[in-house]
């Protein structure tokens, strides 16, 4: 019954049950459920500290659970099937690369691509389709280190396209920009996922970037959900 | 002596050849070690080879081999270590750092290696190569340029983020590793060639210039190549020319590039 149940939820995109983190003897995430349908724009909220790294990480296989199963699109986090399907999942990370490390922004993009089996020329084509639906074409020759936190947001997510994502996760990608630059990100990431239908699990610990948005709020606080906002 | 004349002799045309593939490919290493942040694992490769070349002196082994030998086995037991234990990479390394070059002065002593060829392992010398030495160079350079030019979309993203090569499906944990096995192997080569001291000019200096001027990762590994080839060929040449060691004649010629290099750096940052 229950598994008949699990196979009938075409709808659910990330299925989290029961997830419990553990780092010696502190507990980053308590028995965590979360799920999340296809199409569906959802920003986990949260002071730092409270876990919300670490879910992201754990979806994206990065981090073991200690208890506790996590699946994407019907496919359980770390099995062999879904080594195959994890590309299809677009990961926008937190930290900025280092400043003294030469990449170009068409550099950042093309990692993307950089597994898929087409030949140059499909390749070439989708990183372009991508930076232009992701607003950052004139960035492709700039040194990517001496972008500002918007543009590189713009390039990250350009950099997800490429792998034509079902998924996009992304881990506080407001937290380094100013007001204009939050707003047309936000409204980026809200007309993908319109467009396009992608799925959208944002974490963010800033405040400012709830406000006057249409989109699923859960609260994390101290590895547990607080409650469910607007 | 004419140059001609000095590359007429083998032993001097051979150190001519394997200093030159060095200064061509290793630094595609260095842009490895830079960008990673293996300083630490570099000196410990450089300890273990040198516990290695030890080794082989006083078993009457090629040093080379023994060398090699033992950076692999480190570089195993470094992943494994940092595996099990939980320790970080950065940890682990600096657990083998201190007793092999403890253990290398250890055998150094107690097997009576002549204090000349343990002075040869640490400031190398290029015209002691022997035929298999610059096959094993030459075979080396092939593999680093063949890696770099075959992966180079995988390895661009891991230099860029371990994280996103793994959400990009790239298994970054594997290459990883044959990236270490690529820096243990250049380091291994560059004691014999220029010597554990002296190492740097090679491996590191040119991919730190690089870094400097570079806009892209492309041009990062290409440039390291070229400031690398430069160094090396303008080293041999200045060493014939004033009778010093090629290795000191190299290690300056990097040395007031990267002072150029820095004094660059500054002049752009300026403008920008």
């Amino acid at each position: 019954m229950y598994l008949f149940l699990i196979v009938s939820e075409p709808n659910c995109c990330i299925r989290v049950e029961n997830l419990s983190i553990q780092r010696d003897a502190t507990f980053i995430l308590r028995a965590l459920s979360l799920s999340v349908d296809c199409g569906e724009r959802l920003i986990v909220a949260g002071p730092n500290g409270a876990g919300k790294t670490t879910l992201v990480k754990t979806i994206l296989g990065l981090v073991r659970a200690t208890s506790g199963s996590v699946s994407v699109l019907g496919t359980a986090v770390g099995s062999r099937e879904w080594l195959r399907i994890r590309s299809r999942i677009g990961y926008v990370h937190q930290e900025s690369v280092s400043v003294d490390f030469p990449v170009s922004g068409r550099e950042v993009v093309e990692i993307g691509v950089c597994m898929l089996r087409e030949g140059r020329g499909e390749k070439r084509r989708r990183v372009r389709a991508a930076m232009d639906a992701a607003g950052c074409a004139h960035l492709e020759d700039r040194m990517y280190a001496r972008l500002s936190g918007g543009e590189k947001q713009k390039l990250s997510i350009a950099r997800c396209l490429c792998q034509d994502p079902k998924v996009l996760l992304l881990d506080e990608p407001t937290s380094a920009l100013d007001p204009a630059s939050r707003a047309e990100l936000m409204g980026l990431l809200h007309d993908l996922n319109e467009r396009r239908g992608i799925t959208i699990l944002m974490v963010s610990h800033d405040s400012q970037v709830l406000t006057g948005l249409d989109w699923r709020i859960e609260r994390l606080e101290e590895g547990a959900f607080a409650g469910q906002g607007s | 002596m004419s140059i001609v004349q000095a590359l007429s002799y083998p032993p001097i045309l051979r150190g001519f050849v394997a200093l030159v593939l060095a200064g061509c490919f290793f630094p595609l290493a260095g842009v490895f070690v830079l960008r990673l942040n293996l300083v630490t694992m570099r000196f410990t490769l450089m300890h273990a080879a040198l516990l290695g070349a030890a080794i082989g002196l006083a078993l009457h082994i090629d040093p080379l081999l023994t060398g090699l030998a033992l950076d692999l086995l480190i570089i195993a037991a470094i992943g494994r270590l940092a595996r099990e234990s939980g320790l970080t990479l950065g940890y682990a390394t600096t657990f083998f750092m201190v007793p092999t070059i403890g253990l290398a002065f250890a055998v150094i002593y107690k097997a009576g290696v002549p204090s000349k060829d343990a002075f040869g392992i640490l400031w190398g010398s290029i015209y002691s190569l022997s035929r298999i030495d610059l096959v094993l160079t030459a075979a080396y350079a092939l593999a680093i340029a063949l890696f770099v030019v075959l992966l180079f979309p995988r390895l661009s993203a891991v230099l860029f983020n371990r994280e996103v090569a793994f959400a990009s499906g790239v298994n970054e944990g594997a290459l990883t590793t044959v990236i270490l096995l690529f820096v243990g192997v250049s380091v291994a080569l560059l004691m014999q060639l220029i010597g554990a001291l002296l190492l740097d000019s090679i491996l590191l200096l040119p991919a730190i210039v690089a870094s400097f001027t570079a806009r892209s990762t492309r041009g990062f590994f290409l440039q390291a190549c070229i400031i690398g080839a430069f160094c090396s060929i303008a080293g041999f040449f200045t060493s014939l020319a004033l009778d010093v060691p090629a290795s000191s004649a190299v290690t300056v010629i990097a040395a007031c590039l990267l002072g150029v290099g820095l004094l660059y750096r500054r002049i752009s940052r300026r403008r920008s």
